[in-house]
């Protein structure tokens, strides 16, 4: 792959934020479900791994604050790249995340493509769903914190709310939880490994960088533009080295197969699961 | 060489031997007795009497004919007559026995009518039992006066056992809450039930329509790719068959 040419589409923090994420959210993911199917015997194997359900409630918590710091370091880092001076442009350029009208008119050329009643959506730099994905977690993180805060301390959340508030807390936080899990385990991973020239693992977000031959098909608009603004050849990097690569496959698969024995437990333990 | 093929029939002979009595030996039974949760164990009683019951056995009877209410039925009664049905239903939470009159009570375990009640998370997660919380016997009520979980006290007597500096707004915490799906709940509890909904339309919303997204979509890529694999090869005069997308209408 390495002699194709390949333009850069994600820099060093976007690919650090997500391998933050992955693992934390892993960590979550096993420890809450672990103590959420704890009158199972996987759930005792599960939390026993963590030293008993102390153990896992510790780990959970502490990781839950990390995510926490981590969310704040992102929020930070996302107002510092916008240009206020020219906010509104900055906002809602088609570099920018935020969701537009495009992406409207893209899902809906996409249903109609879908069904063979027209040519499919010509994509700029962020598809819809890429979009969804990251306002996803950007809305499940802080609803995830702000019911895990008041659960992890309820003492002192009581003394500011009533302690019947705490059983919707839960109820919320569970619920959310399991949502997370179900999109990044069925529907993250297959647009990320099972698409059709995607197999193996699609790599972009660990490379960097993408072939610039593959985004002309995929996202035939972000290098027209790039080639308009004359920025493509200053978007030409190198692509990883081998022993990198190797790592990330790692790396990915790892997660690949503790989030698919997640969703295994989730489907085989569904009964047992309550989130309320 | 006659030293070797007599070895070999001694180990082929043991490995019949070893694989017949697998087959034939019975299946392992546990023993005469039954063994009951180990969750749900009666610690203090155990350290007390030691008798542990674990490995209680329990009497093969059938449930006695009599009836209380606020008693889960777990069979239907043979015999219609109930003389505590006229009983109104929620005194029991106001007695000083709670379970006063129920015939048979001290061959009865908790679980056994408080079915629902038994599993919540201070017991399945917390390794708690009844009694830690309830009290021991004559278990009050816990609207009785002097209950120790009547909600003017609940929080010193009870919660700050394990929860230490618990105030009364923490005691309202509903430990054996409502099923948040049941209809029921809406009465009862309304912001978690209508939360519940909130959230299972969000999931199911979420899942179903990303869900069938991917799945459309994956499906779409594979028959295309299916129809170019099978397409005949010398066709240059037709037109490419994915039309490429040079107008975009959307800008």
């Amino acid at each position: 792959m390495n002699d194709q040419v390949r333009i850069v589409r994600f820099n060093i923090f976007d690919r650090v934020f997500h391998v933050f994420i992955m693992v934390t959210f892993l960590i979550q993911a096993v420890t809450g479900m672990g103590r959420l199917l704890y009158a199972t015997s996987w759930g005792k194997f599960v939390v026993n791994l963590f030293g008993g359900y102390g153990g896992a409630t510790t780990v959970h918590n502490t990781v839950g604050i990390l995510m926490i710091i981590g969310f704040v370091i992102h929020i930070a880092y996302v107002l510092a790249k916008v240009e206020w001076k020219s906010w509104r442009k900055s906002l809602f350029d088609a570099d920018s995340l935020v969701p537009q009208r495009a992406d409207v008119v893209h899902l809906g050329q996409k249903v109609r493509w879908f069904f063979g009643m027209g040519p499919p959506p010509a994509f700029d730099r962020w598809t819809y769903w890429e979009k969804f994905d990251y306002w996803a977690v950007f809305w499940g993180l802080p609803l995830l914190a702000i019911t895990g805060l008041p659960l992890m301390y309820p003492l002192a959340a009581s003394r500011i709310m009533p302690g019947w508030v705490l059983n919707v807390l839960v109820l919320f936080h569970r619920a959310e939880a399991l949502l997370a899990m179900l999109y990044i385990f069925i529907i993250h991973f297959t647009i990320g490994h099972l698409r059709r020239g995607m197999f193996p693992m699609n790599e972009c977000m660990f490379a960097g960088s993408v072939e610039l031959e593959k985004e002309r098909e995929e996202k035939p608009l972000w290098i027209a533009r790039l080639e308009e603004e004359g920025r493509l050849e200053e978007a030409i990097v190198p692509g990883p080295p081998y022993w990198y690569r190797v790592m990330y496959f790692i790396f990915g698969y790892t997660a690949l197969i503790v989030g698919l024995y997640l969703l295994l437990t989730i489907i085989i333990y569904r009964n047992y699961i309550e989130w309320h | 060489m006659h030293l070797r093929r007599l070895l070999r029939k001694a180990v082929l002979q043991a490995a019949l031997g070893l694989l017949g009595a697998l087959v034939l030996w019975p299946p392992a039974a546990p023993a005469q007795e039954e063994v009951t949760s180990s969750i749900r164990r009666y610690r203090e009683r155990e350290l007390s009497t030691g008798y542990y019951e674990e490995y209680e056995v329990k009497p093969r009877r059938v449930r006695p004919f009599v009836g209380a209410p606020e008693v889960v039925r777990r069979y239907p009664s043979v015999t219609p007559y109930r003389p505590r049905a006229a009983v109104e239903p929620n005194v029991r939470s106001r007695m000083e026995d709670s379970h006063a009159g129920i015939q048979f009570y001290e061959l009865r375990r908790c679980e056994e009518c408080h079915v629902e009640e038994a599993k919540h998370s201070h017991t399945t997660r917390g390794n708690l039992t009844c009694r830690q919380c309830h009290g021991g016997e004559p278990i009050a009520g816990i609207n009785y006066y002097y209950s120790p979980l009547n909600p003017i006290r609940r929080h010193a007597y009870v919660c700050s056992k394990c929860h230490e500096g618990a105030n009364i707004s923490f005691a309202t915490y509903l430990v054996h809450e409502p099923k948040a799906g049941d209809p029921a709940t809406r009465k009862t509890f309304a912001s978690l039930y209508y939360s519940n909904w909130f959230m299972y339309l969000l999931i199911v919303g979420t899942l179903a329509f990303f869900g069938l997204h991917t799945l459309i979509w994956v499906g779409k890529e594979s028959y295309h790719a299916m129809r170019e694999k099978m397409k005949p090869e010398p066709q240059a005069k037709s037109p490419p068959e994915k039309p490429e997308p040079e107008e975009p209408e959307n800008e």
